[in-house]
């Protein structure tokens, strides 16, 4: 895969989380045909340079902040900006998931339809402005049953139609807790089918995870100033 | 009642099924077809169900790791799929699972997708390099180490865990160099 056209990445999260290490995940994660994987976990304490070279995946450690409100979320965002490549902030209430999208320095609003949260135009249109991508949960399609699956899926179809008018960006994951509840692309690509979604767009949601890991790698590299401006060696005709 | 013409008789897919458990997990045949209906019947509907028709005609597991044939019409396919995804549970154990690969007849799927057996190599009490757990841990094949906690399973690699008093992760590294 080329540096623009990422893979499917997947994130997880990783024991003490979840029930398997970031190095189990990663392991399956490649068996199953991922490029990459987020480890949502903090706590995980991910050698993600080591991981690479022993499963051939991009491992990303990440953090997903779990918080009760907005001013607490807050503070752990600033708290873990400068060390994570990736940022995500649980959504739940209706103030978490405006306050997510309305930061610029959030990378993606994770499982925004859980809890009493809710969704609407007002913050498609603000994650469109400030980049925070609106995370779809393919996860409660999988393993959840009955009425809740039917509420999750009812989430999902109201939330698609409200990113998909306003273009907002968006991310796709199944949010495993283990290697266990892992599946692969293809298989989440067929599922999603199923509850109306598109294949390339699917793909891109997965891939998704992995262009912006790659931008703010970018970002947090010595060379960037700030978007379009970068310290670069001098050309030859210079000296 | 006598065979159906080969024109009238229904096309068949075979997808190859990779499945994984923990150690503890004891799954046959019976309560996989049911949960493979179930979650047809709960992802499909019955006439999505009926027209998928999953039906497991391999079937084997054994110590953590198994795999199925499971039989779907021609044209199904990837509806076949999604569901085989959805099935998250066999009697309780939560399962992994992965569709290896689709051919047209069962010899060709097993041929084909049906390489390594799985199993455990050996069982040893390790530690979790990251919280000093420790529990008896079942290493697989392929360097994966169910390790028993207090708090449950946790699914871990050779990587994570060091037999307390012998040897650190790194040693365990060491090894897959030659």
């Amino acid at each position: 895969m080329t540096a623009t056209h990422p893979g499917p990445y997947e994130a997880a999260y990783a024991h003490p989380d979840g029930d398997a290490t970031a190095a189990r995940l990663a392991q399956t994660a490649r068996r199953y045909g991922y490029d990459g994987l987020v480890i949502r976990t903090r706590e995980a304490d991910v050698d993600a340079g080591a991981l690479r070279e022993r499963y051939d995946v991009d491992v990303v450690p990440a953090v997903e902040v779990v918080a009760g409100e907005p001013s607490s979320a807050s503070g752990a965002v600033g708290n873990f900006r400068p060390d994570f490549p990736l940022v995500l902030v649980r959504g739940g209430t209706d103030a978490l998931n405006r306050f997510a999208v309305e930061q610029d320095r959030i990378d993606v609003l994770a499982a925004p339809l859980s809890g009493e949260g809710g969704f609407n135009h007002v913050l498609a249109k603000a994650a469109a402005t400030h980049g925070t991508r609106v995370e779809f949960d393919l996860g409660s399609a999988l393993r959840e049953s009955g009425g809740q699956r039917v509420r999750a899926l009812k989430g999902l179809r109201k939330l698609r139609e409200i990113v998909g008018y306003y273009d907002a960006p968006y991310v796709v994951s199944a949010r495993p807790t283990s290697h266990l509840e892992l599946r692969s692309p293809r298989e989440l690509v067929a599922v999603g089918s199923q509850l109306g979604f598109e294949e390339a767009w699917l793909r891109a949601g997965l891939a998704e995870w992995g262009r912006l890991a790659a931008r703010n790698r970018r970002r947090r590299s010595a060379e960037f100033i700030s978007p379009g401006v970068r310290v670069d060696r001098c050309e030859e005709d210079d000296r | 009642m006598k065979h159906l013409p080969k024109h009238l008789r229904p096309r068949w897919r075979y997808l190859v099924v990779g499945l994984e458990a923990w150690p503890d997990a004891d799954i046959s045949r019976g309560p996989f077809q049911r949960e493979v209906w179930y979650a047809a019947q709960n992802l499909l509907g019955d006439p999505g169900s009926a027209d998928a028709d999953l039906t497991v005609v391999r079937f084997r597991f054994e110590e953590g790791t198994g795999a199925a044939v499971v039989r779907a019409r021609h044209g199904e396919v990837e509806r076949g799929r999604a569901a085989l995804a959805c099935v998250d549970a066999v009697d309780g154990h939560p399962v992994g699972m992965r569709v290896r690969g689709v051919s047209g007849t069962i010899r060709a799927g097993e041929e084909s997708y049906l390489g390594d057996a799985g199993g455990f190599g050996d069982e040893s009490t390790v530690e979790l390099a990251n919280d000093g757990a420790t529990g008896t841990g079942r290493r697989r094949r392929d360097g994966a180490v169910d390790v028993s906690t207090p708090s449950g399973y946790v699914g871990a690699t050779d990587r994570d865990t060091s037999r307390p008093g012998r040897s650190d992760p790194a040693d365990d590294a060491a090894s897959d160099d030659n």
